[in-house]
């Protein structure tokens, strides 16, 4: 029994009653037949002519057949491209457009990195340019016997005009002890003052409590290298009878005595005298010295290392 | 089917597959090429049903495989089997539902990759499956932009065939 609330129709189409299966139109069976058959045959010759080609892809009836109808097919294609070539060059310009932007942005990182790595490599070559000199001057004749070099990276340099000392990264470990003599491949710089495990502190010669004892390489003249009140290097303690000219070399004088050895061994250069006056009040002549390393600008030293035992 | 209905067609076919293999087949957007032939051969299966999907499917894979000299026959059987799905989708089920065409593309653009994939196999030949399986969604997506405005047009070329031009194997009642 239906519910009340539904109609007539739905109770009717509610109950159980068996409707029988309405039988297809003989047209409509017809149809069903004709569209199954075609689809077989279709795909029958679909695997036919698949079979075939696959059997004979470069030879035969069907290959010459497929060729003259690519031939007869290709104006038509030739046509479609042409009508599209506008379209495509558009698009092939907007594609190369925003491909070149990438490629530029792309261009720029690269040439900034390379950039980078010219300036790097240019600092390294301006950083190491004092090498070639240093590796000259402990291979000439020059080089104080006795000593074997230290070749050493300057760690930090004179920090203004009151400093007198840099940093050299080598120390104990290395060899380098307390008074070792430190040059550069020009000349003299200075000694070491202070030693660490794998650092030093080297006392240039231009602070006001360096001495170190000198001598004319020409006419052999003694004496000794301070700095001057003008902080100009100044070879001291020279008799006004003697004789020193401007121009000449001065270099360390090394030993005076074996039992009490000089920190500096002989012969190394320390700079060239820039002048020479005299005063009649004064007993020693003033002779100011340019010195030849460039105390001011040091990237590579060497500290000199006694290969035998000296006090 | 009418003969006017019939050269239409064959023409809307011919076209798209000219288009297809000489301008779309050069497209590739995520590996996908966009179909227009297939799209346009599952808008001719909604609105002319299963026998003309076929017959299309196979005279328009056989144009395919001759233009671009590839072996005859494959992508015949393939299309032949989808125009034949598709038409029998628009002449029961799919029948004037707006979603039709847009399921049918979608459905088909995966089954005709993997037929192709799968006939190739069998074949012997290259099947690579998973550049196919990676661009089967760009395929979909593609194919699916280019659904509506093609499937407009063909049914503004053919008009949608009467209801008793289809065949109607199911019965409703009431």
């Amino acid at each position: 029994m239906a519910p009340p609330s539904r109609s007539a129709r739905a109770a009717v189409l509610a109950s159980s009653v068996q409707r029988s299966k309405p039988a297809p139109r003989p047209s409509q069976a017809r149809r069903a037949l004709i569209r199954r058959a075609v689809v077989v045959v279709l795909v029958l010759a679909a695997l036919t002519l698949l079979t075939v080609s696959f059997r004979s892809p470069t030879a035969g009836a069907l290959h010459d057949v497929q060729g003259a109808g690519s031939t007869a097919l290709r104006p038509f294609q030739i046509a479609a491209t042409r009508v599209a070539q506008p379209f495509r060059d558009a698009y092939d310009y907007l594609h190369s457009l925003s491909s070149a932007k990438s490629e530029n942005a792309k261009l720029k990182k690269e040439n900034a990195e390379l950039r980078k790595d010219a300036i790097s490599a240019r600092a390294s070559a301006a950083k190491y340019s004092q090498l070639p000199k240093l590796l000259h001057f402990e291979q000439g004749p020059t080089f104080p016997k006795d000593f074997r070099p230290v070749n050493v990276e300057v760690i930090s340099s004179p920090a203004g005009p009151f400093t007198h000392t840099l940093e050299i990264a080598a120390g104990s470990s290395s060899g380098v002890r307390i008074n070792s003599p430190v040059v550069s491949g020009d000349g003299l710089v200075g000694r070491v003052t202070n030693v660490f495990p794998d650092t030093a502190i080297v006392t240039l010669l231009s602070d006001p409590d360096s001495f170190v004892a000198a001598r004319d390489l020409r006419t052999g003249v003694r004496g000794g290298i301070r700095t001057g009140p003008s902080g100009t290097l100044a070879l001291d303690e020279v008799q006004k009878q003697l004789v020193v000219k401007q121009g000449d070399v001065i270099v360390t004088a090394g030993t005076h005595s074996a039992r009490f050895p000089d920190l500096y061994p002989y012969g190394i250069p320390i700079g060239r005298v820039s002048s020479v006056g005299a005063s009649d009040t004064a007993s020693f002549l003033q002779v100011q010295v340019q010195p030849f390393a460039n105390l001011g600008s040091l990237d590579a030293v060497a500290a000199l290392v006694p290969t035998k035992s000296r006090r | 089917m009418s003969l006017a209905d019939g050269v239409k067609a064959a023409a809307l076919l011919f076209v798209a597959a000219i288009v297809q293999v000489s301008i779309f087949s050069e497209i590739h957007v995520f590996g996908a090429v966009p179909d227009v032939l297939l799209v346009s051969l599952v808008a001719l299966s909604l609105l002319r049903g299963s026998v003309v999907g076929a017959l299309g499917g196979f005279f328009v894979g056989l144009l395919v495989d001759t233009a671009t000299l590839g072996m005859l026959g494959l992508s015949s059987l393939v299309l032949t089997l989808a125009g034949y799905w598709i038409g029998r989708y628009g002449e029961t089920t799919g029948r004037d539902r707006a979603h039709a065409p847009f399921l049918s593309v979608a459905v088909v653009t995966v089954l005709y990759e993997l037929g192709l994939l799968v006939v190739h196999f069998v074949l012997g030949e290259s099947a690579p499956a998973g550049a196919v399986v990676r661009s089967l969604v760009p395929a979909i997506v593609l194919n699916l932009i280019i659904t509506a405005p093609i499937y407009a047009l063909v049914r503004r070329l053919l008009r949608p065939a009467q209801r008793d031009e289809l065949t109607a194997e199911v019965q409703l009642l009431g």
